[in-house]
């Protein structure tokens, strides 16, 4: 074992727990878990450093052929090996706690014999710390168990061979005749809880069982109800239980472009995804998701208001400082970022998702208190003051700051839904100065982010360069989708950023080296912006392309090479998944009188 | 009285750092939406428990001023100290998580939806200045109803 290379992005299913993210590769390997918690240092890490990141390897010892699939609206992942003597089925899930003595975390691995025999091995090489950490291993009551820090990883094993510490491994071999099961519990604060079989296949039977409750709850009943159970499932996992954060994906540094610098640590929580994840919580059904999420928020942006951090760590923390691993990088990529110094910059569009996200709950008949309301007003106010800055834009450029079209546009929708608010009753607050200087964003929009040539919003002022976050403004209501100009913006968009179904963030430069992959959230974006405006025909054609190139399991990361579909960027990414909920809603309630999306 | 006017310097402590951004702990807000989901409802009922408890807790302090046949601001002001850590390290951070219904703790999962954080170590998760606030109200709380005391015994 120990094979240096790395499992393609695309070839991973996530599992989870509320609390953290493990990816499965389709070879059987666990590449990617941070403990305890889905911001924590990894323990698995050899995504990001096949030779020294640490994995939990399990595999036939003979040449297989593998498949594999979520069990029906779970979380939990079955994989089946088949080799020439014959057939085994591995399910793998974070289990989940069942009121009973359960450990901290739970990784467990059932091992079914479907035919015949086949001879397997695993290995669990843990690398505390992304590596950085020494590591002790040791036995407690015959289970091998690896300790560093605070952190201990017992690995329980039944059926599946003699578990043995080798150098800096726990491994095991056996001969597949009878079904097994593997588990590693996890303890961040001592005393490690040692379970039984019959406590972990009951906790995993109970797990099952909660996934498929939670699915089966959904409202959504259009036709792209696969994808979009699998989206929600997928968000689910990101939703940070301990405080109801959603981490915009379990990863960092998965490159943008192979080889390159554009590697982010996205295990934090963007008030630029807000809007959009109120949104899909709110027309799946999951109202306790979306009530629990706009508090966070709430709460969270208390301490730097009104200013509002571009995200929040997932206590609720701000500061994420930026700091580089010693890790060789996937595929060479580095630096490998943990924290993340965007956090610094202003990005004028996240005041528009917030007030946004304060008007969909309020619309859906949710009590805006006194304070928040307060608060509100605060923010419009800021708003106000703020717009004519020149700021990074939501794709949080480090070139110099800029007059972003899409910043301007969501700062008008800012001030609009602040009007709304308190034209409802919700909000009090300088309504005609929020109308005035709406009008001013609206002018500027008009004067100076309109091309002429390209009949479309250009990308800043002034510029003749285009980029997919305009579409947000038809998404958003800063112009009626099927308003000329944003045909105009529409079909530009389409035409320039463009590669079959899939669309560019934007033409120009960024202040990065290298290129990157198409972006799927705009893809789907420009799905849901073609639906608004009534071309239904061809925003479906586009959206069954774009779900035909989800991986094997549904899942999504942030971006794709046109070229060969190559997965880029941290995956599951969660703006990706929202934003195909998003479209699928817009198309479901194309033709009646609803207005399912983001608006 | 001593509880009662304890209480209603640390709450004004803990709500000034509130408005300069010094902390997001409100801990009457904590208390009501243990009691009700509506934020409204949830701030009035918890400012009742907050005093509640307050008065509580100078009886507690009275016991100790008592069993220590003595009693004083200074007095008052350590047994705030010893106050303000336990709340951030067991009280709050522990316990309250773990009976809160809907707050967040170590134990929470996909299972539990979410609608409080959990305040974390020395309520640290509300804000680095959390535990500075946190100490200084429950020492002048401690301060302000150990000289209610000593002027009640003279």
């Amino acid at each position: 074992m120990g094979n240096p290379s790395y499992a393609p992005i695309r070839d991973h299913a996530a599992i989870g727990d509320g609390r953290t993210v493990a990816l499965v590769a389709l070879d059987g390997t666990i590449d990617w878990l941070c403990l305890p918690d889905l911001d924590s240092a990894g323990v698995f890490g050899s995504l990001l450093d096949a030779r020294s990141g640490g994995a939990f390897a399990l595999a036939p010892e003979v040449p297989f052929e593998a498949g594999r699939h979520y069990l029906s609206a779970t979380n939990v992942v079955v994989t089946e090996f088949a080799t020439s003597t014959g057939t085994v089925r591995v399910t793998d899930a974070m289990t989940l706690p069942d009121g009973g003595l359960s450990p901290a975390r739970e990784l467990c691995r059932r091992i079914e014999v479907v035919s015949g025999h086949v001879p397997m091995r695993w290995e669990v090489r843990p690398a505390f710390g992304f590596g950085q950490d020494r590591t002790a291993f040791g036995t407690r009551s015959g289970v091998p168990v690896a300790t560093a820090g605070n952190l201990a990883l017992a690995v329980n094993a039944w059926g599946a061979g003699e578990p043995r510490v080798s150098g800096s491994a726990i491994e095991g071999r056996f001969l597949a005749r009878t079904d097994a099961t593997i588990a590693l519990s996890v303890a961040h604060q001592e005393p490690l809880v040692l379970p039984t079989r019959a406590d972990v296949e009951g906790r995993l039977a109970s797990t099952i069982e909660f996934w498929r409750g939670w699915a089966a709850s959904s409202l959504y009943a259009g036709p792209w109800r696969d994808a979009v159970q699998r989206s929600a499932l997928a968000l689910k996992l990101l939703v940070f239980s301990p405080s109801g954060a959603v981490a915009a994906a379990p990863t960092t540094s998965l490159p943008e472009s192979l080889g390159g610098e554009r590697n982010w640590d996205y295990r934090f929580c963007w008030v630029r995804d807000s809007a959009f994840t109120l949104s899909a919580f709110l027309h799946l059904g999951y109202a306790d998701e979306a009530d629990a999420f706009f508090w966070w928020l709430m709460h969270a942006s208390q301490l730097t208001h009104p200013h509002l951090e571009v995200l929040y760590r997932l206590d609720g923390g701000i500061g994420a400082p930026e700091r580089a691993l010693p890790l060789s990088g996937y595929e060479g990529s580095r630096p490998v970022r943990v924290g993340n110094s965007a956090v610094r910059q202003l990005q004028l569009d996240i005041y528009g998702d917030l007030l946004q996200a304060a008007w969909m709950y309020a619309a859906a008949g949710r009590r805006i208190d006194p304070e928040i309301a307060r608060r509100l007003e605060e923010i419009a106010d800021l708003v106000c003051d703020l717009w004519t800055e020149p700021d990074s834009g939501i794709w949080e450029v480090r070139s110099e700051p800029r007059h972003f079209t899409q910043s301007k546009m969501m700062c008008w929708v800012a001030l609009d839904r602040a009007i709304r608010l308190a034209e409802d009753g919700h909000v009090n607050g300088t309504v005609d100065r929020w109308r005035s200087e709406r009008t001013a964003i609206g002018s500027f929009i008009e004067s100076r982010c309109w091309s002429e040539d390209e009949r479309a919003y250009v990308r800043s002022a002034g510029s003749e360069e285009l980029d997919a976050a305009v579409l947000l403004g038809a998404l958003f209501g800063y112009r009626e989708p099927d308003d000329p100009s944003m045909i105009g913006t529409i079909e530009a968009i389409g035409r320039e950023l463009g590669h079959g179904p899939f669309i560019d963030r934007y033409s120009g430069g960024d202040g990065l080296a290298g290129s990157e992959g198409a972006f799927l959230a705009c893809s789907f974006w420009f799905v849901e912006a073609l639906a608004r405006a009534g071309r239904t025909a061809r925003a479906s054609a586009l959206m069954s392309e774009l779900v035909s190139h989800a991986n094997d399991v549904g899942l999504y990361a942030e971006e794709i090479d046109p070229v060969n579909g190559a997965f880029l960027g941290n995956f599951p990414q969660a703006l990706t998944h929202l934003a195909l909920i998003s479209a699928a809603v817009a198309l479901g309630d194309e033709g009646s009188a609803g207005d399912g999306g983001p608006r | 009285m001593g509880g009662l006017a304890g209480t209603l310097v640390l709450t004004t402590i803990l709500r000034a750092s509130t408005e300069l951004r010094l902390t997001r702990m409100d801990l009457p807000f904590l208390l009501g939406t243990a009691l009700t989901p509506s934020r409204p409802a949830a701030k009035a009922l918890g400012y009742l428990a907050h005093f509640g408890f307050g008065v509580l807790f100078a009886l507690g302090y009275y016991l100790l001023f008592v069993s220590l046949d003595r009693s004083g601001p200074v007095l008052g002001a350590v047994l705030g100290v010893a106050h303000g850590l336990f709340a951030g390290t067991a009280l709050v951070n522990v316990l309250l998580p773990v009976v809160h219904p809907r707050m967040g703790s170590g134990f929470s999962s996909s299972k539990t939806v979410t609608m409080l954080e959990a305040p974390g170590f020395m309520m640290l998760n509300y804000g680095r200045a959390t535990p500075l606030v946190s100490l200084v109200a429950h020492v002048a709380y401690g301060a302000i109803v150990g000289t209610f005391v000593e002027f009640g015994a003279r």
